[in-house]
């Protein structure tokens, strides 16, 4: 399973929207279906970008094919850091139907966040503290074909 | 516990300043007994609004005013005012800080509200703001009979302090 990792800027580099707007930008153009999706959710990930769950633990973005994608946002300082080295994805992972999303979450706010996804299939949050394991098509190990995260792996 | 971080640009403080407001509004709404899901679902007004009108230093307060709708009339029973301070820093040396305290302070001494309480959110501003999206204009409810209780300052960017104060019913 290979894996790719992004950092957004977040406040005060961005408000909380634009922080998820960018985040969109990154996953799907505009105008397409999974864009639509994305911007539906748009208060819940604002909300948990301003908690700051999303510098604690990656956003994780399964895709219907292709390399699983991981999405941090990086606040104060770092946010300003972080702005100037953004990559864009060699590929939009949301562009094509057939995607998933789990969202990081504080214990304290996971039940009103989940009633909030309820209406949106395939969006969902997570713990925090859980680990990033998230099932999907890709989550078995592949017989064949792997890669190195070196940014990944100098996380902390 | 204090944090903070060291910028020197009035854009930066005024999004910081403006998204952890919005954040502390929505910590005293669940902290309160109040439904968070409301502010939820105009997030993104709300934050818009309120980051527009810092950054163009038309913002002078923002305001969660909590009441019961089952009243008629003379239905205030709480409300929160984040007031704007564009001098706080004289020097605006560039801090970028938030004390939660301030805030876990003022939900402990509060209380909670009953649950049939609604709220709104309202901005106060100063002639010649820029339109946001999403915004009407309204009236506060009369605040007579209530006694402010200032907390101190919860936020701080830049130049810029925005203090907590908040309302309750004087005793008769």
């Amino acid at each position: 399973m290979s894996v790719a990792s992004r950092t957004i800027a977040a406040i005060p580099a961005r408000t909380s929207t634009r922080t998820w707007k960018a985040i969109a930008d990154l996953l799907a153009p505009v105008g397409s279906p999974g864009r639509a999706r994305l911007e539906a959710v748009t208060s819940v990930a604002a909300i948990l970008i301003t908690a700051e769950y999303t510098r604690q633990a990656p956003i994780v973005v399964i895709p219907a094919t292709g390399s699983r994608v991981r999405i941090r946002t990086a606040h104060g300082l770092d946010a300003i850091e972080a702005q100037a080295e953004e990559i864009p994805l060699a590929v939009s992972p949301c562009s094509e139907a057939g995607w998933t999303m789990s969202l990081p979450c504080g214990v304290d706010d996971i039940e009103e966040m989940r009633a909030a996804l309820a209406g949106y299939p395939g969006i969902e949050v997570r713990d925090v503290t859980d680990g990033i394991t998230v099932g999907g098509p890709d989550a078995e190990p592949e017989p064949a074909g792997w890669s190195i995260d070196y940014e990944e792996m100098e996380r902390p | 516990m204090k944090t903070a971080v060291h910028v020197n640009t009035a854009t930066y403080a005024a999004i910081h300043v403006a998204t952890n407001m919005l954040g502390n509004i929505r910590s005293i709404i669940k902290g309160s007994g109040l439904d968070p899901g409301r502010i939820g679902q105009d997030w993104a007004i709300i934050e818009d609004g309120i980051a527009t009108w810092l950054g163009s230093r038309h913002l002078k307060a923002v305001t969660l005013e909590v009441y019961d709708p089952r009243k008629r009339g003379d239905d205030l029973v709480g409300r929160f005012d984040f007031t704007i301070d564009y001098g706080y820093y004289p020097d605006g040396d560039g801090d970028l800080w938030l004390d939660p305290e301030t805030i876990a302070y003022t939900i402990r001494k509060h209380g909670a509200f009953p649950a049939s309480c609604d709220y709104q959110i309202i901005a106060d501003t100063m002639p010649g703001r820029p339109d946001v999206r999403g915004w009407t204009t309204t009236t506060y409810r009369s605040t007579a009979g209530f006694t402010r209780h200032v907390v101190g300052t919860a936020i701080g960017g830049g130049s810029l302090g925005a203090a907590l104060s908040y309302y309750t019913r004087s005793a008769n």
